[in-house]
């Protein structure tokens, strides 16, 4: 692991996955890549909090999973949103917008 | 669907299948992520790695498999369905461990809930339930008629056919109008012939009910026409299964019901039974059919526009929108243009303004209406009852798992200590009294499955029983029951246990030397000793009436005296036939060995009752003086049913037609007509003022005609031969219980009667009981719940005072080692019991007390407040706790101080 990579800030992580699996359902293994690509690698999901993220959201019901055929055809575990997973997205997304938001506004004071 | 709802349930979805497929979840599991690190490491061979030093950095990269393994299965959760799922394997665990324990609370619940669960029964069907199939029960009503009738409003559930056509005429808020009647008919000819309840409807009656026809059709308007309407029946559902064997081709067949010779058209749907007010009808017949069957029989076929034979029931629909005010006001003003009709015809009633009539729209059940028996009301305080036995059960059950409290109080610490919450513990120990109260429910519906049968039989006579364990209302409310029972008994264990301090309880030993006197405890077992006792007081009360009216005089004997019905069915014979067919029966009964006397006579008390007008010269208007009625009677009768002659002498067989007119007077009478002066040789004269004179020779006791409570003090009897009824019956008295000769006395009658004609011989015990059944009910079930419950608080008793001598085994040595001999160990455990006892007589006896003021008008001429029955309870209850104490008391007196003090 790379000691330069930036630490996720708490509650991040779910924003992140639910994020990602917007896009269209995807395996634990695609998110963290998807994750990482987007944010250039500045963002790498510590791998040990990945599953326990995914079946927390699963069990709340935000996201949903299905065992279907990955590309080369083996058994993969895919994951998509629900559609209250798809609000609560709206929700966190526009939380983090206005937190960021304000804490830039106090960082640029002055 | 709502948001909370829908995450309630993927949270649902999600713990079901972690819990019940929590191999595969965890194989699903092991397969996510063996995917996620081959993925990775494919990736690290394409930038060049070779495949082994490749799956090796992925597998770094991906961290410690089973503790990201153990963090996914914490979020998959031990949910709370696994902590049920573990706290009901605990307390099964725990209870299988203690099989004695667990088979007396089931026992003892089992008890208590069964008693419930078969009173619910009854009082659902008695009370609450509308009658299977029967169509908006809301808007269904029985009319029932009030009118003043010796100055007193009188209320009466019965009418006749004209009225019933008035009601429909003259009414505009029901919807539909309906005869119910019901009678008692033979079915079949020859040897299949029985007796059995016949349902006696008009073609609207089917019009209430959502019950298509199991085969074939009910009938219809036109085959229910007045006069004669069309001999056709439908059959009861399980009369077709027991006679026809469901055969299909019943349809068009002929069946015999009564006199008549009915077609089958159709048969009921199954469980069909109308509104059955005195049985479960084996076929219902058209009321027009009955009504011309019945009244051409005496001669007259105007059943249907004359006011002087009430034998039906009218029920109705109300309009939908039509209030129930509106509907009596609209019910009441046909009942008095109604009476005004009958008036035309019978001037001799009281016209409107004072007999001020009015109609009511009741409950469509009988037993729910004004007219009730007190079997309704005693259901319902013996299902008062069986929840106090339930109280007791479940004060019984608490106590147990409170001594057991105790005793795991250092167990329950420990797990505090340990880290366990209060709310874990909690839920624990209600898991554990709700498994308890799962396992009494079982045992209660078996109860209540076995001996329902019993109780039903009891209050419901005649009426169909249902299954228990078939019945969902019932079966929910023993689950209700169940529920509540576990809760009851599991709360104050568990909040005793929650409240417990942790130092203490750890520091010293299982056995902590003080006794721990429990408030909650005492309370419990005081509570369950004053339910005994206002059980046991119930019992007493009602087991006295029941002795009252047993052994009131009647006015006749009851047990050796049989009543034999001629049943001529259709078999028309001239007047002087019939009585010569009366006169040989009684010669045929004389001959049987068994047989002491018999006696012709017209009417049967509680059965049928008799009126003629008549007149005494010089008294104006007897009927100013009450309702009078009459018995005609042949040679024997007095000797025969055992009504006392108190002058004169009875009638003899010189009091033929062509004999002197005489007549027999009740004293009753006599005191009435002619105060102050001799009964003996006065005139009356029946019907007119013009008749000849019959001279009273005989004054008899007065008898009970139609109630228990008050006797007919207004009756005179005829010689039968002088008067030429159309109808005779047979009175026989046999040497000893007449029930035991009943059968042979009617196979001896049967061979003198006529073609399909035949005779029903009834002992007037069976007329009599029913009219009893109220007060033997009361009387049992208070008996046998009262048992029940004083078996209960006296185990209860045994086992906290048993205890209390084991926990205090050490106390009682160092007395007996300072000198305390036998007798005081034996007082002072004995004395603890009594306490207990004297408390909870005084706090029940209170309570019954209180109670009186409700029991009073059930019972039968006892006094609710009788000391006697206070003091035989006190008397019971005090012994049941001697017994109860005396065990543990002999224990504690062998308690050896040597062993007791060293056992530390």
């Amino acid at each position: 692991m790379n000691d330069e990579k930036l630490d996720l800030p708490q509650g991040t992580l779910d924003l992140l996955i639910l994020k990602a699996v917007s896009l269209g359902p995807m395996h634990g293994w695609a998110i963290s890549e998807r994750i990482r690509d987007v944010s250039k690698a500045t963002l790498q999901i510590p791998q040990g909090s990945l599953y326990p993220a995914l079946h927390r959201l699963e069990r709340r019901g935000w996201i949903s999973a299905e065992w279907g055929a990955s590309d080369n055809n083996r058994r993969a575990k895919y994951y998509q949103l629900t559609r209250s997973g798809r609000s609560q997205l709206q929700a966190e997304a526009d939380a983090w917008r206005s937190l960021t938001a304000a804490v830039s506004l106090v960082l640029d004071m002055g | 669907m709502p948001n909370w709802l829908s995450d309630f349930l993927s949270e649902m979805r999600y713990r079901v299948r972690a819990v019940f497929r929590k191999r595969s979840v965890e194989h699903d599991l092991d397969d996510e992520i063996r995917f996620h690190i081959d993925k990775e490491a494919k990736k690290l061979e394409a930038s060049g790695l070779p495949p082994h030093e490749a799956h090796r950095q992925a597998r770094i990269a991906f961290g410690g498999v089973e503790r990201i393994k153990e963090d996914t299965r914490d979020v998959s959760g031990v949910s709370w369905l696994e902590v049920l799922l573990q706290d009901l394997r605990y307390a099964a665990r725990g209870l299988r461990a203690r099989p004695a324990f667990t088979a007396s609370v089931t026992l003892t619940l089992g008890l208590g809930i069964g008693a419930n669960v078969a009173m619910f029964g009854i009082v659902d069907q008695l009370l609450i339930r509308p009658p299977a199939y029967l169509r908006d029960p809301g808007r269904v009503h029985r009319i029932y008629l009030t009118s003043v009738s010796d100055r007193r409003d009188v209320t009466d559930g019965f009418t006749e056919y004209a009225r019933y056509r008035d009601f429909a005429r003259l009414t505009k808020t029901l919807d539909a109008t309906a005869v119910l009647a019901w009678n008692q008919f033979a079915v079949g000819v020859g040897e299949d012939a029985k007796e059995m309840p016949i349902g006696i409807v008009s073609a609207s009656f089917w019009s209430f009910f959502d019950a298509r026809p199991a085969l074939g059709r009910y009938f219809t308007a036109s085959e229910d026409s007045i006069p004669t309407g069309s001999p056709v029946a439908v059959l009861s559902y399980a009369f077709w299964q027991a006679r026809y064997g469901g055969s299909p081709d019943v349809l068009g067949k002929s069946v015999q019901i009564g006199p008549v010779p009915c077609t089958i058209i159709g048969v009921a749907a199954p469980g069909f039974i109308g509104i059955p007010d005195e049985g479960v009808p084996a076929a219902f017949i058209p009321a027009t059919v009955y009504g011309y069957g019945v009244s051409s029989a005496r001669g007259r076929i105007d059943y249907y526009n004359t006011y002087n034979w009430g034998w039906l029931s009218v029920i109705v629909r109300r309009k939908p929108n039509v209030s129930l005010e509106a509907t009596n006001a609209d019910l009441t003003n046909a009942y008095r243009l109604s009476w005004a009709a009958e008036r035309a015809i019978s001037p001799n009633i009281p016209p409107v303004e004072i007999a001020r009539p009015r109609a009511a729209a009741g409950p469509v059940v009988f037993e729910r209406g004004p007219n009730a028996t007190p079997v309704a009301r005693i259901a319902l305080w013996i299902a008062g009852v069986a929840t106090i036995v339930l109280l007791i059960a479940c004060a019984n059950v608490a106590n147990l798992l409170l001594a057991r409290a105790l005793f795991r109080r250092r167990e329950i610490a420990l797990r505090l200590t340990l880290g366990a919450t209060r709310r874990r513990l909690l839920a624990q120990l209600l898991t554990e009294s709700l498994l308890l109260g799962t396992l009494g429910g079982v045992a209660g519906i078996a109860a209540a499955q076995w001996g329902g049968a019993i109780l039903r039989s009891l209050f419901l006579s005649d009426v169909a029983s249902a299954d228990v364990v078939r019945d969902e209302r019932t079966l929910a409310f023993a689950g209700a029951a169940a529920l509540i029972a576990g809760l009851m008994t599991g709360l104050v264990p568990a909040v005793q246990a929650g409240r417990a301090a942790l130092a203490p309880a750890l520091k010293t030993g299982s056995r902590d030397g003080t006794y721990q006197r429990s408030r909650m405890r005492t309370m419990l077992l005081v509570l369950q000793g004053a339910l005994s006792v206002l059980l046991l007081v119930g019992a007493g009360l009602f087991v006295r009436s029941l002795h009252n009216v047993r052994s009131m005089r009647l006015g006749y004997d009851v047990d050796p005296v049989l009543y034999v019905h001629l049943n001529l069915r259709g078999l028309r014979l001239p007047v002087d036939q019939r009585a010569e067919l009366a006169r040989r029966l009684v010669d045929a009964a004389r001959a049987i060995p068994e047989v002491e006397s018999a006696a012709r006579g017209i009417s049967v008390p509680f059965w049928s009752t008799e009126g003629l007008g008549f007149t005494v010269p010089g008294v104006d208007s007897v009927r100013r003086l009450g309702h009078f009625t009459v018995q005609m009677a042949s040679a024997d009768y007095f000797t025969t049913t055992g009504t006392r002659i108190l002058k004169g002498r009875g009638f003899t067989a010189a009091d033929r037609a062509d004999g002197a007119l005489v007549a027999a007077v009740s004293q009753g009478m006599a005191e009435a007509v002619w105060p102050g002066r001799d009964a003996i040789g006065q005139c009356i004269k029946i019907d007119r003022p013009t008749d000849p004179c019959r001279i009273v020779v005989g004054v008899v006791e007065n008898i009970h005609q139609n109630s228990l409570t008050e006797s007919q003090k207004l009756q005179y009897y005829l010689p039968i031969d002088q008067m030429r009824p159309n109808e005779a019956d047979v009175f026989v008295r046999t040497r000893g219980d007449a029930s035991a000769h009943a059968e042979t006395v009617r196979r001896e009658l049967q061979k003198v009667m006529p073609g399909a004609s035949y005779v029903t011989a009834t002992p007037m015990r069976e007329i009599i009981d029913p009219r009893q059944r109220s007060w033997q009910i009361g009387a049992t079930m208070f008996l046998v719940f009262g048992a029940l419950a004083l078996v209960l608080a006296a185990i209860g008793l045994y086992s906290v005072i048993a205890y209390g001598v084991a926990q205090r085994t050490q106390e009682i040595g160092v007395r007996i080692a300072l000198g305390a001999g036998v007798s005081d160990i034996i007082r002072l455990v004995l004395g603890q019991g009594l306490r207990f006892a004297a408390l909870g007589i005084v706090v029940g006896g209170a309570g019954a007390w209180w109670a009186s003021k409700w029991v009073g008008p059930l019972l039968f001429s006892v006094s609710p407040k009788d000391p006697v029955i206070y003091g035989t309870v006190a008397v019971v209850l005090l012994a049941a706790a001697l017994l109860a104490s005396a065990i543990p008391a002999v224990r504690a007196a062998r308690v050896d101080p040597n062993v007791a003090l060293r056992s530390e």
